[in-house]
């Protein structure tokens, strides 16, 4: 009878190991937008109370709270706390970030990077801003270094970045020392380097010389014109009479970033004035 | 209460306060990649007194829940914590695991082994995928691994885990 019922248990385990088997498949191989979907009803519903937990952590830890303090506090704790090298970088940080917002000529939304531990962070990032605050799918979701994305989704309360390490992210560039266009994508790397990109779909007859940095053109509506993507490192393969693609280093790293601007509309405009000078590579 | 329903009442309390210190506690270690990861120590320590297919069940939900806050790869972690909560239910079963040494490194191996199984999963390029298996992901299994003691040691008596010091 114990045995019996012991094996029942375990068909039982097993039943419900491969039942979830099935589903983790069926969502990774399925179309994106089931994962999408549900994914959007995950953080409108359960995870609500452990994000908000997770955005008033953020506000501790980043200098923002920290500034806050340091303004009430006497000049010398204020003097001897900015010291500290990682709230003077962090400090630096966001006065670069406050210093681009001014220079940017159209509407953004400042957000917050609320980093997940899982190691595919840094694909997609997850903003502490959403609809409510004016951000919209297809926003161009930049840092004061350059380009980290585009909005992908969209709650009222937040919203996930697809930044330019995930595979399936493009954007239509060109060469600021020329007019050289292409469209850049994540680049492979087999040597277990930094995360790369590549200008790829330059033609043939142009020719970029490396150091040359590269921008957003604008073309395809998605992102502004003029935001910095990264800067020449090499050539990496060329197609004779066809076209050549470049390897890029990138302007911004979307791993360790912590506040972002989410550029609203409109997409067609141009934000290469608030990049010139310092910000370029 | 009968006691059944106390101890399930102590496990819930446990899974929850490891759930809020996911998301308040570990954002304020600063880097991601090396904070302890609160939600699968969660999972591990449900795997470990509970039936392998609840605890499948555990680590689909878990899973879940980190493809919906970093949807790279929706399904990818899903598929991950399931295969690790059913893992560690039956591995505490055929190791009788009462040693802290090897709890240690059932929340070790178990987060490295989880990252291994997302990296692939979620196609990850080379140049990603062997820094964040041999550098980020030890680190961040050591700090598990420490914070999954702690866990086990505050909470022993509540978990009715009977742990060799």
């Amino acid at each position: 009878m114990s045995a019996e019922s012991d094996r029942s248990l375990s068909r039982r385990d097993n039943a419900r190991f491969f039942l979830c088997l099935l589903l983790s498949v069926a969502f990774l191989l399925g179309p994106h937008h089931w994962g999408e979907v549900t994914g959007d009803v995950i953080r409108r519903s359960v995870l609500v109370p452990f994000l908000y937990l997770q955005e008033r952590a953020e506000d501790a830890r980043t200098s923002r709270a920290v500034r806050e303090r340091l303004t009430s506090e006497r000049d010398s704790a204020a003097y001897s706390a900015q010291l500290l090298p990682a709230v003077r970088l962090e400090n630096e940080r966001l006065r670069r970030l406050l210093s681009l917002g001014q220079r940017l000529g159209t509407h953004y939304v400042p957000a917050e990077v609320l980093h997940q531990s899982m190691p595919t962070d840094g694909r997609t990032l997850l903003l502490s801003q959403g609809s409510k605050a004016g951000i919209q799918p297809f926003d161009a979701v930049v840092s004061p270094e350059g380009l980290i994305g585009v909005i992908r989704t969209v709650s009222p309360d937040g919203s996930v970045a697809m930044t330019w390490a995930h595979p399936e992210f493009r954007a239509s560039a060109f060469a600021a020392s020329g007019s050289v266009f292409g469209i850049v994508a994540p680049a492979p790397q087999a040597d277990g380097d930094d995360m790369l990109l590549q200008l790829r779909g330059v033609a043939y007859r142009d020719t970029i010389p490396v150091g040359a940095p590269v921008l957003t053109s604008g073309l395809g509506g998605v992102y502004p014109q003029g935001i910095p993507v990264g800067t020449i490192i090499g050539l990496i393969r060329e197609e004779a009479g066809w076209q050549r693609a470049y390897l890029l280093k990138p302007a911004a790293n979307p791993s360790i970033v912590s506040h972002v601007l989410v550029i609203t509309t409109p997409h067609d405009s141009s934000v290469s004035s608030a990049y010139r000078g310092d910000s370029l590579p | 209460m009968t006691s059944a329903q106390t101890e399930r009442t102590r496990l819930l309390t446990v899974m929850f306060l490891l759930a809020a210190l996911h998301f308040y506690v570990r954002p304020r270690f600063g880097n991601s990649q090396v904070a302890p990861d609160f939600l699968l120590i969660a999972l591990l320590v449900y795997g470990i007194r509970s039936r392998p297919g609840a605890a499948a069940v555990a680590g689909f939900l878990i899973g879940i829940i980190g493809d919906a806050l970093t949807p790279a790869r929706f399904g990818a972690g899903a598929l991950a914590n399931t295969m690790i909560g059913y893992m560690a239910s039956w591995g505490r079963a055929v190791f009788f695991a009462d040693n802290l040494l090897v709890n240690a490194g059932l929340f070790a191996g178990g987060l490295w082994l989880r990252n291994l199984i997302i990296l692939l999963a979620s196609n990850t390029g080379a140049g990603d995928f062997w820094p964040e298996l041999m550098i980020w992901s030890p680190i961040q299994a050591l700090s598990s691994a420490v914070t999954g003691l702690a866990v086990l040691l505050l909470f022993r008596r509540w978990l009715d885990l009977r742990i060799d010091t």
